[in-house]
């Protein structure tokens, strides 16, 4: 599904953003990518969706040859993830309907299809009630909910969480998370950055922990705090 | 691309316009004047050539015969022409006997003092010749000349020569002002690449989350083009209309002024007939400002 073989990136300013990372993430598994800032975990995310091309060793996502790949190629590629960032990302001038279906126009999914399914995805995260809101009248809770329901509304094999819960309180937090792990029980590959030491130990799932843009750790059902 | 797909990116270009109106109305303006002045230019073209065909359609050979030219000789020079008329290479033209001639010299001096000395018996017969096709006057003109009654010293006139040369002056000046309206076509596709270059700027974040979601960079790239076209059509509209508003004030002020001169061969056309041209050339124009512009401010945000 993911894999890494001895793949390092160096930005043009000399920055290490991660070294020699050599990793498989299987289908179907639910993935902590840990660390403090500046540890790589941003750059580990931007290599999967073609932000960031490796500088040296190879990168595979679903099928795609990520550090070899042509510039048409990539749309598609990030069409198989669902992505959801720290700070959101929705398009300000359309409801929290029209960017769920923005995901399926692109797609060019028929409107009936559209019609179908987008009010599915806003059902799933909870926000049914608040289609046509537009993204400066919803909550940040709300707004990242509405980013799930577009990253999943085209059925994405994979998911990328860039600290999802960056910018939520606590409680807000754990129901983003909660419905992270709802989907990764429907089946998609979840992969979550963050820093969020409560939430990790209390998931129990797999944890990899970057420093300095290498894997010092990879444990199944792990925590924030056996990182050593 | 499928057909919903395409409806739905045209519908968003025009939505476009309309969100960024600030925007929107700086290109149109540069629109508007851009195709003003090439329409302006362009009607002026138009208008000295018409003219020109029709000083040339006007003009008239004049053939005096010599003073003591004989009957023979003036029939010679009538079978002559009415053999070309029949031939369909003179279109008409006119005998003036001496007491015509002497009448007019007469009446055009207004004083009989200057006609001292001058009789009718001074006095010329002579023809005024229309052709079908002006550039066929060299051989009419040749084959005049050589009728023993047609007077040799300056008997013959003919002011094509000068319309030439005149038509051959305009012509340099045309391509003088196709230049210069080049330059202002390109000049206009900057500016309006740059307005555009704004509200791409103020989307590119839009553009950025749009390629994040796996949008194809046609997917991008249609809505600002679709807005160009648009904002180079409305453009062109109401540059068409502020055109033939001008033109047709401007053309019956000149018109006055001309017939008041007494120079009313000359004149300014009228809108009408040329309307649909210009409006087409407005129409492609706009939209190839339009479209250009807006490509080549999209470009280099599509490299995420």
């Amino acid at each position: 599904m993911i894999r890494f073989v001895d793949a390092t990136k160096i930005y043009s300013n000399g920055v290490i953003g991660v070294k020699n990372i050599t990793v498989n993430i299987e289908k179907g598994e639910f993935v902590f990518i840990i660390g403090p800032s500046g540890s790589g975990k941003s750059t580990f995310l931007k290599l999967i969706m073609h932000e960031e091309v490796p500088t040296e060793g190879e990168v595979y996502v679903n099928g795609y040859s990520v550090h070899d790949m042509a510039h048409s190629e990539i749309p598609y590629l990030r069409r198989s993830l669902g992505v959801v960032f720290q700070d959101f990302r929705l398009l300000p001038n359309k409801t929290a309907y029209e960017n769920v279906a923005f995901a399926m126009q692109i797609v060019e999914a028929t409107s009936r299809e559209i019609r179908r399914q987008v009010p599915l995805a806003l059902g799933l995260v909870g926000l049914s009630k608040k289609a046509k809101a537009y993204p400066d009248q919803l909550s940040g809770g709300e707004q990242q909910r509405v980013v799930l329901a577009r990253a999943l509304v085209n059925n994405p094999a994979v998911l990328i969480a860039d600290e999802p819960t960056g910018n939520l309180d606590p409680k807000t937090s754990i129901e983003i998370m909660n419905l992270l792990e709802e989907i990764n029980q429907r089946g998609t590959t979840v992969v979550v950055a963050t820093h969020e030491k409560s939430i990790v130990d209390s998931m129990k799932k797999r944890v990899i922990t970057l420093e300095h843009g290498e894997i010092i750790s990879d444990v199944k059902k792990g925590s924030y705090s056996n990182e050593n | 691309m499928k057909i919903r797909t395409m409806k739905l990116l045209i519908k968003e270009g025009a939505q476009n316009v309309i969100k960024n109106k600030l925007m929107s109305f700086a290109s149109i303006m540069t629109v508007v004047a851009t195709l003003f002045f090439l329409g302006i230019v362009l009607l002026l073209a138009v208008n000295i050539s018409s003219n020109i065909e029709a000083m040339k359609r006007d003009l008239e050979i004049t053939v005096f015969l010599n003073v003591n030219a004989t009957n023979y000789q003036r029939e010679e020079v009538v079978s002559f022409l009415e053999s070309k008329k029949d031939a369909g290479i003179i279109s008409e033209y006119r005998y003036e006997s001496k007491e015509q001639m002497y009448q007019n010299i007469k009446e055009s001096l207004n004083d009989d003092s200057l006609l001292e000395g001058f009789t009718v018996d001074n006095a010329a017969e002579s023809f005024y010749i229309k052709l079908v096709d002006p550039n066929s006057s060299d051989e009419i003109i040749t084959e005049l000349s050589r009728f023993s009654g047609v007077n040799k010293d300056n008997g013959i006139g003919y002011g094509k020569d000068e319309l030439d040369k005149l038509e051959g002056i305009l012509k340099v000046f045309n391509y003088i002002i196709m230049a210069i309206l080049a330059v202002l076509m390109i000049i206009s596709v900057f500016l309006i690449s740059n307005t555009i270059r704004l509200t791409v700027f103020a989307r590119r974040r839009q553009i950025e989350i749009m390629k994040y979601v796996g949008a194809l960079d046609s997917f991008i790239r249609w809505p600002f083009i679709v807005e160009g076209l648009l904002i180079g059509l409305i453009g062109a509209v109401l540059s068409f209309f502020i055109t033939s508003q001008v033109y047709k004030w401007l053309q019956g002020f000149i018109n006055g002024i001309l017939v008041n001169l007494k120079m009313a061969t000359l004149r300014i056309m009228e809108f009408g007939p040329v309307a649909f041209r210009i409006f087409m050339i407005y129409s492609i124009f706009g939209m190839v400002i339009g479209g250009i512009g807006s490509l080549l401010s999209v470009r280099k945000h599509l490299n995420v």
